[in-house]
Order: C-alpha cells, then structure tokens, then sequence
C-alpha cells in the first residue's frame, strides 16, 4: 500500500497536491534539462583541442541578454506562484459542517484520536491505533501534541500537519478511497521516532456507522 | 639598505609548532582553518558512513536509536559549522588579502582569535560524546521542546550550545575582518568595481553574517536559560512557545544557507575563468545577484515551517521562489563565461562543472520544495535530505574540491596529481549521485528523515541500499584524495607563481607567498591585472 504507485491519492486534497507534484516536478524537469544541456553543450564544445588552441573571443558581457535571463526566470515564478497559490487555497479549504471531528493529540510515542460524539482511541508504537474514516465525508482535524513536537502524516494522502505543543492546528480530509493508509511522525521527536506510526482505515459510511456503535459498546 | 639591515627588516619564517600556534599571518591562519575542516570533515564522513551502514537493509540492529540518534546530529551539525562555512572563511583568509593586494588582514590578532575560537568550539561540540548520555541527540535543528533539559537530559546537548555559541562568535569575528580588509585594504588601483568575484562573494557572505548568526548566538543563549536558568522562553506550559523557537533559528538558519554556497559561487566563477581563459562574463550581473541572493535569504526562513499551520505560507513561498532568478542568472553567467572559451579539463575545472551539474538539481528542487503543497510531504522527508544534500553536498563540496586542486599550488608551492585527482572526482561524482538522487524517490514516497530504520516492503528497500552504495563510493573517492595528497607531496612537482595561467592578483606573487604576501604589485587597471601585464608585453614583443 506504501510507496507502490505514486503520487498515491487517497483524500479529495490530495488530489489537488498530486497537480502541484505534477505541475511542479515536471516544471523542475524541464528546467533542468534546458539548462544541463547548455552546460555540457559549452563544456563539450568549448574544450581546448587542436582546433579551439585558443580562447575566441573575451567578450563579457551582453546587456540585452542579460535582462532576457533575468525577466524570463522572474515571469516563470511568477506564474509558479498563482499555481501554488491556488492549489493551497483549495487544500486548505474548510468546510462550515464537517460531518466527523477528530482531535490527534501526539505523545512520545504514540497517539491519542478523540472522536467529537465518539470513541477516543489511544496506541503507542508497540501497538499503533487505527484512525477509521467515513468514505466521502469531510473529516476535521484538530492536531496537537502534549510533549515535543510532532507531524502527523500520511504519506498516501500527501499531506502532514505539525503537532505542536501550546496549539491546536486544524484542517480539512475528505477520504476518496477504500483501504488502510499509513500514518506516520514526520517531525524528529526522539528514540522511537521511527516507530510512531498509525494507519487510517476508509470505509464506507455505512459500515462507519457500524464500527461507531460497536466502539460505543466496547 | 644594507644586507644586514634588511634581515633586520624581515626576519626568517619560523615553522615550528609554536609558531604556528602564535600566527597572526593571514595565510597561516586560513592553512588552520582549512586543515582543521578537513579533519572534521573526514569525521563527519565516516559519521554519515555508520549511517548509510544502518541503513542499507530495513530493520537493521548495527546502530541503536539513540546512537543514531547523536551520529546524525553530530554529522549535521560538524559538516554545516565545522566544515562547509569555515572552509570557505580559511580560504577567504588565506586569498582576500592576496586578491586585494594588501599584505596580510585587517585586524590580525582578532583573525587568529577567531580560528582558535572555532577550533575549541567544534571540539567542545565532539566532547559532547564522551559525557554520560553521549553526544547531543536533537538533530541539528534541536528544537524545542525536544531539546529542553526535560527531554534531552544528558551534557552532550549543553556541550553543543556552548560550542556552536564559539563558532557564531568566531564567524562573526571572521567576518568584520573579510569586510574591513576587502573595504579598507585594497591596493592602490584596486577598485571595488575591480575586485576578484571571490571577494566579492566573501562581501556577500560577510552581511549575511552579521546579521544571520547573532539571531543564532542568542537562540543558542536562549536555550541554555531555559535548560539551566528555569527561563520558560520556549515552554508552552509557561506562555513560552515552541513556535518562536523556530522563527529564530530559522532567521539564522536560512540565510545560512547561503553562508555556505555564496563563497562557492565564488571559488567556481574564479575556477571557470581562469581555465576557460576567459573573463567571467557579467561581472556586474553575478555581484549584483549575489547581494540579491544575500537580501532575499533574510526573508524566507519561515519556508522551512511550511506545516506548522502558524505562518504566511504564501509569502514565504514567494519570496523562496524570487531566489531562483538570481540564481539563474549566475547559471547563465557561467555557462556564457565557458561560452567562446577553450577550456584545459584540470581537475578543478572537473569539480566546477559537476558543481553544475549537481547543484542545478539542488535548485530547482529547491524551487519545488518552496511550493507549500508539495512540502506538505517532503517536508522532514528524505526528499528535504536529496534536496540539500545535492546544494551544500554536490553543490558547495564539489567546489570546495575545486578550491583545493586550484589553490593548492599556490599555498604549498607543488601541485596534486592530476591523474589520481580526476579519477576521485569521477568516482565522488559517480558516487555522489548513486547516493543522493534515489532519496528525493525515498522522501516522495514517505520515508522520514531522521529515522534509524524502516519497514520492509516497497521500493524503500532497494532505494536505501543504491544510496550506500553510493556512499561507499563516496568513500572510497575520499580516500583516494588522501593518497593524492601523500604521493603529491612525495613527487613534489614544483608549481612556479602561476601555474593555471590565472590572471588574478594571488598568481602575481611566489607560491608560497613570502610572509607580507608581495614583493611588487602589477598595476592594477582592470579586474584582471595579470591579463593586462601579459597584453603589454604582447605588444612590446610585436
């Protein structure tokens, strides 16, 4: 489930940070192969050899190309950055009724998801805890932490959110499919860093409704 | 002037150990300085060696947590304080005052107070690992609360405020000398307009200095009253805050990242130059971008707290990305200087264009980790770890190798080999990428940084055991530079004044520079006086 098709889309969120993956790797790519082409076409072509003994000219400077190369890049991240914009507008959209609120406290090691109206789970890393998630509903999390800082992060969902301590940090995940995610720390918070890890489980709203009741009996 | 009144004048160079601990002479201090790193730096290599060991198979047992845990954040914390920054200030010691024509700093004393500040402070950080709980274990970063004396009890995180405290002061002291020397001490015809890149780029890191690494000095103090003093400045508990703990070493912390790249921009403009046999095209453009890429570095630090939820994303991103424009334009400049050149393939010129290659990489991931929905996930990922490693590893450490094959001649008079020293570069360039380019899949696939070990399964095992062997290869390029400079130094190949053919003012003087660094100056009418002296007597052959 981890790491074997990429960029995994596993909220509606996420589907808007696999764009800026796309967008932005693609722009990087491109990038870097027009330029790494001229490097080794000047290193390559410019090499001394019997034919080029000798440096051909000690021009150093070109005015007009030289304004070229610097208002071509600042247009590029210019229009890099209404891209960005945009899209984190979209991630970090709340809605006014979310129809789950779950508060993720992070402890060394381990974490705590307590449902508003609900169970509160609790699983440290000898035992992670699962996050179980209605498919298709709008979940708002609050996250903190009661030690040192944390990052709660699923990395199929391409999306983590620091886990502070003093401050609750708040955002929107709406599940777009079936399956069990990983979680995991994604700040550096000491010996079992490595090992706090958690997963969510999308199910339907139907069977959420089931696993409610039968958390309320337990 | 009598024979005898003129030995009176100038009296015999001493070599032995006293002398050299009592040295105000600019070169000698800048020897220190850059031995010194290189010495940290094999420390800090062979650290990043246990690491790549623990991690070739998921699940390994060869290091337990919290010895991992104090490696990686000593190897962080000696190759960012202790090797890249003050590498680059021993050269600037050791060429600011040979490029500017002046014969030694401009406060020598305070320059040889410096060195020795920095040398204490980075062992203090290392003795760190002799006390009970071993060395600091809190990443270089050390964040709070995680480095509170709550949670890192041990002497060791102590041991690295109080060292790294000595290496800022140092900096600073090193910096005040770069600015004043380079303002003040020019030779007669050394205008600003005409002084060597490298100097300029030195300028450049200097600002940045002074006003990046007092924010460092005080988080630094702020930190040790909060673990000793009961201060409460980053305790939540308290009304403190974690979150400011960030915004300061960040304000330090970003700009020093260009601290550790802008001198090499320099060394690699000097280096494509000279043996392209061409001026570096726009000058004016790359000192300009320098002071562009110093001006903007002040105002992104919070790029790096992009998750946090508490900052201006959309600023900091924007401002992140304006960083790409000046940077493109040194590209350009570079590419436009080896442009109508005819270029000698010496060793250092190898470095310079595998600089290139490697930190354009570095860049435009740069460009997309500064995009906060896709550092959503690579922030603390391994993708963050690709992306550094391949600006202040591919980037500033391959020029650093540059700076040694270049220099090296003039310092102690005979060259490197150049066989042995191209076969290390292909093998660290080789190595380098085996290494590093397969992390930016590890950290897009949600591998953390910082972590001992990871699950089996997926790509993550077959990625981390290509990234050591790459390290290995890394190694193995590392030694073969130690069996270059002990067969180099057996041979002895006498290097003459100037042996690059360069044509600023280090290569008018002897190699190794008498102790007042000249016996006569060239005139100085452009930015490369020793092009203009071989023009004149061009002519005069005619």
């Amino acid at each position: 489930m981890h790491g074997q098709t990429w960029p995994a889309i596993g909220s509606d969120q996420s589907a808007a940070l696999a764009d800026d993956w796309r967008i932005f790797t693609y722009g990087a790519l491109a990038v870097a192969v027009l330029v790494w082409t001229l490097i080794l076409v000047a290193a390559v072509r410019f090499r001394q050899s019997p034919r080029n003994p000798a440096p051909r000219s000690q021009k150093d400077a070109n005015p007009p190309l030289e304004i070229a190369w610097t208002i071509a890049p600042l247009l590029l991240v210019i229009a890099l950055f209404v891209v960005t914009y945009r899209i984190e507008a979209a991630v970090e959209a709340r809605a006014s009724a979310p129809q789950v609120r779950v508060a993720v406290n992070g402890y060394r090691w381990g974490w705590t998801f307590a449902y508003a109206n609900g169970p509160t789970l609790d699983g440290t890393s000898a035992k992670p805890p699962e996050m179980v998630l209605p498919l298709g509903q709008t979940v708002a999390l609050q996250v903190s932490s009661s030690d040192v800082v944390h990052s709660f992060w699923i990395p199929d969902m391409l999306f983590k959110r620091d886990a502070v301590p003093g401050r609750t940090s708040e955002f929107d995940l709406t599940p777009s499919k079936l399956g069990t995610f990983l979680g995991r720390c994604g700040e550096f918070c000491g010996l079992n860093h490595a090992l706090m890890t958690f997963s969510v489980r999308v199910v339907s709203p139907a069977d959420y409704q089931r696993w409610l009741r039968y958390e309320a009996t337990q | 002037m009598t024979a005898a009144a003129a030995a009176r004048v100038t009296p015999p160079e001493r070599h032995d150990l006293l002398s050299w601990i009592t040295t105000t002479d600019n070169k000698r201090v800048g020897i220190l300085y850059m031995g010194t790193t290189l010495l940290f730096m094999a420390v800090a290599g062979l650290l990043a060696m246990a690491i790549r060991t623990q991690l070739a198979r998921p699940g390994a047992t060869i290091l337990e947590p919290h010895a991992y845990n104090q490696i990686f954040t000593l190897h962080g914390t000696a190759m960012i304080f202790l090797v890249i920054a003050p590498f680059a200030l021993g050269l600037a010691n050791y060429l600011i005052p040979l490029q500017v024509g002046a014969p030694d700093m401009a406060f020598p004393r305070l320059n040889a107070t410096s060195y020795w500040m920095f040398l204490f402070g980075g062992l203090i950080v290392f003795a760190g690992a002799a006390t009970n709980e071993g060395a600091a274990s809190a990443g270089w970063t050390s964040y709070t609360p995680l480095s509170e004396i709550t949670i890192s009890t041990g002497l060791g995180q102590d041991f690295w405020i109080v060292g790294l405290a000595m290496v800022s002061v140092a900096s600073i002291m090193a910096a005040i000398n770069f600015v004043t020397t380079a303002f003040i001490h020019r030779a007669p015809g050394m205008t600003m307009w005409r002084l060597p890149i490298f100097t300029w780029e030195m300028i450049a890191t200097s600002l940045l200095i002074f006003m990046a690494f007092p924010s460092l000095t005080a988080t630094l103090l702020l930190l040790f009253v909060d673990r000793h003093l009961g201060g409460h400045v980053f305790d939540p508990a308290f009304g403190g805050s974690p979150i400011l703990y960030q915004h300061l070493f960040w304000f330090f912390g970003h700009p020093e990242v260009y601290v550790l790249i802008l001198p090499y921009f320099g060394v690699v403009s000097e280096v494509i130059s000279t043996f392209s046999g061409r001026p570096l095209f726009g000058y004016t453009g790359m000192v300009l971008a320098a002071f562009a890429i110093a001006g903007l570095s002040m105002g992104v630090w919070a790029h790096h707290m992009f998750t946090t939820g508490a900052v201006n994303n959309p600023f900091f991103a924007f401002v992140s990305f304006l960083i790409a424009v000046p940077t493109g334009i040194k590209f350009f400049n570079w590419i436009c200087t080896m442009w109508g050149g005819s270029i000698r393939y010496t060793t250092a010129m190898l470095y310079a264009v595998g600089f290139l290659m490697n930190f354009l990489l570095g860049g435009v991931t740069g460009v997309m980790v500064a995009s906060p929905p896709l550092d959503f996930q690579a922030q603390d990922s391994y993708f963050v770890v690709a992306h550094f490693h391949y600006t202040i590893g591919g980037g500033s450490f391959f020029a650093l190798f540059a700076a040694l094959y270049y220099w090296w001649p003039k310092v102690y008079g005979w060259r490197l080999g150049e066989r042995l020293g191209k076969a290390g570069f292909w093998l660290t360039f080789a190595g380098f990428n085996v290494t590093f380019m397969p992390m930016f899949f590890m950290g897009a696939f949600g591998m953390p940084r910082r972590v001992y070990t990871y699950a089996a399964g997926g790509a993550l095992p077959l990625l981390n055991v290509i990234a050591t062997a790459g390290a290995f290869m890394l190694l193995l390029g590392g030694i073969l530079f130690v069996v270059n400079v002990v067969v180099s130094a057996r041979r002895h190949e006498p290097a003459g004044d100037n042996p690059w053919h360069g044509y600023t003012l280090e290569w008018a003087t002897t190699s190794p520079p008498p102790e007042h660094n000249f016996h006569a100056l060239p005139p100085i009418r452009s930015a490369r006086p020793l092009f203009d002296v071989e023009q004149a007597q061009q002519a005069k052959a005619t």
